[in-house]
């Protein structure tokens, strides 16, 4: 086994284990505490004894405490989520397209701001002290400090209720009736729509990009081989351009991180825009005590971010030749 | 007409605590084909002239007045496109630190084609066979071109760094310590390789650096360079060999050489000069032994000395002569000339077959399988012995696992194998629970003077420390920890007490870790490198005191360092380390005259000379150091020993295979029995016999 | 320990070099002039935090505005008698902002100080032990990682009555990992400095080498983490009031604007909206600016030769 072979295999050896302990804290969580979520599902309303003992039985609540533990695992990591209490359907077939919201919305997002925003920070870090540098730093530190919603709050009431270019609220107009992902996704309605949670994702996500590539670009400009390659006879633009080269690893891991993080990241926005995607479902379900879908919601989410953690590291490992692979890890 | 002509070159650097005047008022010129040397301690502004001949300042520094013309152009009107074109195509460069300098994300080859096509409009393929071409002329394996610069030693990234200078044929080239941090084999080498190319290629080299014997060794003429002046320039065989100016006969004096081990190198005390402001009295004044009221009044002018091509910057150069016998006497510089021998006593450390082995991690299935690891043999069997009042030299180039050893017999390291005694009780003795003891006796002083003390202690926290841990002289704390300071050479002492590292110049740091090593009273003293990082006139300094303190502390003191020529002066006896073992042991009087093993004298030929009207022979060793994981069989040095024969690569000898007296040696064919290499006092010549290895072109052979 | 000789001494020492710390951190503010901004506003949030509710001209909650004829003044624009208007129950906006900038501050302050310290503690240990503590602890770090901050403090506070340090609890014990990982791998480099090793050298134990070479080396980054921190804290608290999940009995600048978005006049009521989103933006905002002079002071790599 090469040396790269090892460490993949450590990462994911890793990544399995904290996969089992995050789902068994969810367990926990809404199995053991006092007053657990699934016993006051039992006890909360009118119910009959019959009708207790079968909702006991139907999520096998009657079950001795490390069976339940068993098939709950078993469950959960094929996938096999059950079913909503409240919608009355396959938790899958309520998240999937939930999941298919989010995913629309925050990945081009996601990409279109770590492009901009890097190239931006290059920009104003190889100007350090600019005042183009000043303000964008003012503005994306104003944007990625304040929480997304008072953002969202404040976009809305600007763009929407002032200005009335775009809609508050939703991802289409309430009589639009669209059948299908294409349908729904490509037509100017929907854009509409989109537009205004997608700025203010973009905007919201800029802060970091823009300062790790500022960073980035502002240590390398004082380092010795630029020097050289200025001695060269290197124009501006180009010594900018190795500069940022050098700077893209750390923006590329941190991007792989920040689309794991994406269903939890942006909860409050689906709120505020009513978005209706995996995020404010999950508010919902909470609101609402459906716990197979909060159970299914929460370990997509704790997934998502395990895998993407394990994609960061090996792209940092697999990128940066000069990084040891053996010694990251345990030292 | 001379190739580039500087004219009263000014340059400041705006700071947050004012300006900075980093040159003032420089002038000098090279002509076509001349090697001008540059030298000078850290600050004297040396490098800044190079930037500003280059136009790489930084943002902060400006060219103030004074005028650059090259070729008769003046490069400081030029503006940023007329000087892209001039930079590389007329003037190269060759960076100080190859370790960073070159483009971690671009392969070598990649670099070198950037710079030749940013200026000539040639498609790729014609590119990448010249830059195959280079590598090959530098002495490097032109199928490596594309490789990332992280797979390259930091002598074979100088090498990189020569073959991007040389892309263009430039008709000047300007290297700033092209070999500082290099192994002193390594850096022989890449002097070599500079000096063949560039009288091949016919360009002019402006050299900067501060060891005075290279450029002695490499330059026609030099500028000796303080406080952004230049002190003393001319022909080098003029300067170096007849210096009128204080200073320049400081910095001689304090370079220290290998066959004047009778003869103590002397140091300039004193710190180099504030410049804050423009210089208005002679900037050396505060530290001249020879200064007089109208060194007070002005700075002198660089004047002409008849007959020669020799300038010297100082009011008394009439007196030249006199001061410069005054100024080989320590006593003139105020620094006392005590060197009363003391006998040296009883052993106080001890060690036989000493080793420290790093096991390489390795994959779980070997493992399960039951394969032995692989083991790094940091410290391969090492037998030594240091008495009281004893300095053991300990030299060896990086990697050979010197620093290691130094650890190792600190105890901060554990030894995984071999007999440890320190004052007659074995390891075990202070594994088992005596560590304090051994940790109050034994002492370590590492490397690096600014990050050896800790930024958030101030002196007196600093050197008391040890004091508190060990519960030593606690009622008279204050006491104790003056009286070290002033021990080694910290006066007033009070004036230190409150003041952080970050306030002390790079000299006083490296004596306050030396006093937090002292404080305690030490009966041995571990020092690894102490004084690699410091200009020649503070390593003196410190050589000096660490010899005072042998002699009349009784201490005994290992003193570790890759520079043979500092062993030399300040050891009692020396061992050579290569790879992990001890290949050659005796009195440092009979090694330095009459090494015995190839690789110490290789070591001893690698060091530059100061007097420039002595010609050195170099050996030129092939290749580096192999991999200590898999080492071959037989003698370690057999692959680039010059003389190895089929019994090298069979058996390992031992330390005993050569004896004379106290001197030994592990070679079976040792040094010393050719008529040659006998005086090496006189002609420190490492010929062979064999003419190929003599002969300077034979470095071309790829080292790697 | 010297302490032990002469503690008085020892103790004057102290407080004057911390004196002069913050006199220099002062001097430092002051030069950058966002960051002075920045240490205004928190100074003003500060205020607010301890003083708010004893400015509040009426009781947030209780108290109703009503106009001459004693009818509940619903959502009146900004008067003389309601400087900040009214909220669609009749309340005194200016009241509620006052009082509401209390439980952010508690919630900032100690969420962010807990934060801080138990981020700190971890990073410390585990970067300077080393081995199998350090595997363990960042495994942890990697776990809190990976369970979503939101949902996860949801429904924890579903089934436990909120209060405002319940919801610290939950904050720090989500938020401490940033600071954990971020002092480790400062620890780890600092580790290898060599006065670190020389204090060693001299005999010093491990505790002593940790607490008086290591800490004191890391600690500008604790510092600014923890700032950072008050800042997360005081979102995250925001955030989850604004869901719903907060202190009913409290009113804070989140819950305002929960009632808000729940009553659904964010169209027309601006002056409901603006006072604590704005108040909730500058803070964080102001945290985050003071941090990032910092960050450029204490960030070796970027401090060029400027």
């Amino acid at each position: 086994m090469s040396e790269f072979q090892r460490f993949l295999a450590k990462r994911l050896a890793i990544s399995i284990l904290l996969t089992l302990v995050a789902v068994s804290v969810i367990f926990v969580v809404l199995r053991l505490l006092p007053g657990s979520p699934f016993e006051s599902l039992v006890t909360a309303g009118n119910l009959s004894q019959q009708q207790i003992t079968e909702i006991r039985a139907m999520y096998g609540l009657d079950q001795p405490m490390w069976r339940q533990y068993l098939s709950y695992l078993q469950s959960i990591l094929l996938f096999q989520f059950g079913y909503s209490i409240l919608r009355s359907q396959p938790v899958w077939g309520v998240l999937a397209p939930r999941l298919v919201n989010t995913l629309i919305l925050l990945v081009p997002a996601l990409v279109t701001t770590a492009v901009l925003s890097s190239l931006l920070g290059m920009y104003v870090g190889w100007n350090r002290g600019s005042k183009l540098e000043k303000l964008s730093i003012i503005a994306t530190t104003f944007l990625r400090s304040t929480p997304v919603f008072i953002t969202g709050i404040l976009f809305v009431i600007i763009f929407a209720y002032n200005l009335e270019l775009v809609p508050a609220f939703g991802m289409r107009s309430i009589s639009a009736s669209p059948e299908g992902y294409v349908e729904t996704f490509a037509s100017l309605d929907f854009l509409h729509h989109y537009i205004l949670p997608f700025t203010v994702s973009v905007l919201y996500y800029s802060g970091d990009f823009l300062l790790l590539a500022r960073n980035g670009v502002v240590e390398k400009r004082g380092s010795e081989f630029l020097k050289l390659h200025r001695a060269k006879g290197l124009s501006e633009m180009q010594q900018l351009a190795r500069a940022g080269r050098n700077s893209m690893l750390p923006i590329l891991t941190y991007f792989a991180l920040r689309l794991g993080m994406i269903f939890q990241g942006l909860i409050l926005l689906e709120v505020v825009f009513g978005w209706p995607g995996i995020g404010r479902e999950l508010v919902l379900a909470i609101q609402q005590q459906d716990y197979p879908l909060v159970q299914a919601a929460v370990f997509i989410m704790a997934l998502a971010v395990i895998v993407a953690n394990l994609v960061a590291d090996v792209l940092y490992a697999y990128f940066d030749p000069t990084v040891s692979t053996s010694g990251g890890g345990a030292a | 007409m001379s190739l580039l002509d500087i004219t009263d070159l000014t340059v400041t650097y705006s700071t947050d605590s004012g300006t900075v005047h980093a040159v003032n008022d420089v002038s000098f010129s090279i002509d076509e084909g001349v090697n001008y040397g540059l030298a000078g301690e850290s600050g004297s502004g040396k490098s800044t002239l190079a930037e500003a001949v280059l136009g790489l300042l930084p943002s902060n520094g400006s060219v103030e007045s004074g005028s650059i013309e090259f070729q008769g152009r003046d490069l400081t009107g030029l503006s940023e496109r007329e000087r892209r074109d001039v930079l590389w195509e007329d003037i190269a460069y060759i960076p100080q630190s190859a370790m960073d300098s070159l483009d971690p994300v671009m392969s070598t080859g990649a670099q070198i084609r950037q710079a030749i096509q940013t200026h000539r409009n040639v498609t790729d393929d014609k590119a990448r066979a010249r830059v195959r071409e280079l590598f090959e002329i530098v002495g490097l394996d032109p199928d490596r071109i594309d490789d990332y610069p992280h797979e390259f030693s930091g002598g074979m990234r100088q090498r990189v760094t020569i073959a991007m200078a040389l892309a263009l044929e430039p008709d000047l080239i300007i290297a700033d310590e092209p070999t500082t941090g290099l192994d002193v084999i390594v850096q022989d080498k890449i002097i070599d390789k500079i000096l063949e190319i560039q009288d091949r290629m016919d360009s002019s080299l402006l050299l900067i650096t501060h060891e005075i014997g290279v450029i002695a060794e490499t330059c026609d003429e030099l500028s000796i360079l303080y406080g952004g002046k230049a002190m003393e320039q001319g022909s080098v065989d003029n300067v170096l060999v007849n210096p009128t100016n204080p200073y320049t006969m400081g910095l001689k004096n304090s370079f220290p050489e290998i066959e004047e081990g009778d003869q103590d190198p002397v140091s300039i005390p004193g710190s180099p000069p504030n410049l804050s402001e423009s210089p208005s009295a002679c900037v050396f004044k505060d530290r001249c032994p020879f200064a007089t009221e109208e060194c007070e009044a002005s700075h002198p002018d660089l004047v002409d000395l008849p007959n020669r091509n020799h300038r010297s910057a100082c009011h008394h150069v009439t007196k030249a002569a006199q001061m410069r016998r005054d100024a080989t006497d320590p006593e003139t510089w105020g620094i006392p000339d005590s060197h009363d021998e003391s006998d040296r006593g009883e052993v106080l450390l001890e060690t036989d077959g000493l080793e420290k082995y790093y096991e390489q991690s390795q994959p779980l299935l070997e493992q399960l399988r039951g394969n032995d690891p692989n083991y790094v043999r940091a410290v391969d069997g090492v037998s030594l012995r240091v008495r009281r009042s004893e300095i053991l030299g300990i030299a060896g180039e990086s990697g050979c696992g010197k620093s290691t050893l130094g650890e190792t017999i600190a105890l901060l390291k554990q030894p995984t194998g071999g007999e440890f005694v320190f004052d007659g009780e074995p390891y075990e003795h202070y594994a088992d629970g005596n560590m304090r003891e051994f940790r109050r006796k034994v002492q370590i002083i590492f490397q690096d003077p600014f990050d050896s003390l800790n930024p958030r202690q101030t002196v007196r926290q600093l050197v008391g420390e040890p004091l508190t841990i060990h519960d030593y002289r606690t009622e008279e704390r204050e006491r104790a920890i003056i009286e070290t300071l002033e021990k080694v050479g910290l006066t007033p002492a009070r004036k230190f007490l409150d003041q952080y590292p970050h306030q002390l110049s790079g000299g006083q740091r490296q004596r306050v870790a030396v006093a937090k090593a002292l404080v305690l009273d030490p009966d041995f003293l571990i020092c690894d490198e102490p004084a690699s990082m410091l200009d020649v006139s503070l390593k003196v300094n410190l050589l000096n005191l660490l010899r005072e303190l042998a002699d009349t502390e009784d201490i005994g003191i290992v003193y570790i360092s890759h520079d043979l020529a500092s062993l030399v002066q300040v050891s009692d006896r020396l061992a050579i380390m290569y790879l992990g073992r001890v290949i050659e042991e005796g009195d440092v009087e009979s090694i330095a005259a009459e090494p015995k093993h190839p690789y110490t004298t290789s070591l001893l030929a690698a060091a530059p000379e100061k007097d420039p009207t002595v010609d050195r022979d170099r050996v030129l060793l092939d290749g580096e150091p192999p991999d200590p994981v898999d080492l071959p069989s037989g003698c370690v040095f057999a692959p680039r020993c010059p003389k190895a024969e089929d019994e090298c690569r069979e058996s390992e000898p031992g330390l005993d295979t050569v004896r004379s007296g106290e001197h030994r040696a592990a070679c079976y064919f040792p040094d010393g029995e050719t008529p040659a290499a006998d005086d090496l006092a006189d002609d420190r010549s490492g010929t062979y016999g064999d003419p190929e290895f003599s002969s300077p072109a034979s470095g071309d052979s790829a080292s790697d | 320990m010297s302490t032990e000789t002469k503690p008085e001494a020892e103790l004057k020492k102290r407080v004057e070099g911390v004196a002069e710390t913050l006199r220099n951190q002062f001097t430092f503010l002051r030069r950058d002039r966002l960051a002075f901004a920045g240490v205004v506003i928190v100074a003003a949030f500060v205020f607010l935090g301890l003083l708010g509710p004893a400015l509040a001209p009426h009781d947030p909650i209780e108290h109703t505005v009503r106009d001459d004829t004693g009818s509940m003044l619903r959502l009146s624009e900004p008067t003389g008698a309601a400087p900040f208007g009214t909220t669609a129950y009749g309340k005194d906006v200016l009241s509620q902002f006052l009082a509401g900038a209390q439980p952010t501050f508690i919630v900032g302050l100690f969420g962010g100080i807990g934060t801080g310290a138990l981020g700190f503690l971890v990073g410390l240990v585990s970067g300077y032990y080393g081995g199998w503590v350090d595997e363990v602890l960042m495994r942890l770090t990697d776990l809190t990682f990976s369970l979503p901050f939101t949902p996860m403090a949801l429904l924890l506070l579903t089934f436990v009555t909120p209060s405002v340090w319940l919801m610290t609890g939950i904050i720090v014990a989500f938020l401490w990992k940033m600071p954990a990982r971020v002092v480790r791998s400062e620890v780890l480099s600092v580790r290898e400095r060599t006065f670190v090793k020389s204090a060693r050298a001299s005999g010093a134990s491990d505790l002593r080498t940790m607490l008086y070479h290591v800490a004191p080396n890391v600690l500008p980054i604790g510092f600014l983490y923890t700032a950072y921190g008050i800042a997360w804290a005081i979102a995250a608290q925001a955030s989850l009031a604004f869901l719903g999940f907060g202190d009913p009995t409290v009113t804070s600048w989140g819950r305002m604007l929960r009632q808000v978005f729940e009553s659904g006049n964010m169209r027309v009521a601006w002056w409901w909206v603006l006072p604590p989103a704005l108040g909730i933006a500058a803070i964080t905002t102001s945290v985050f600016l003071i941090g990032r002079a910092y960050e450029e002071v204490i960030n070796p790599e970027i401090q060029t030769e400027q």
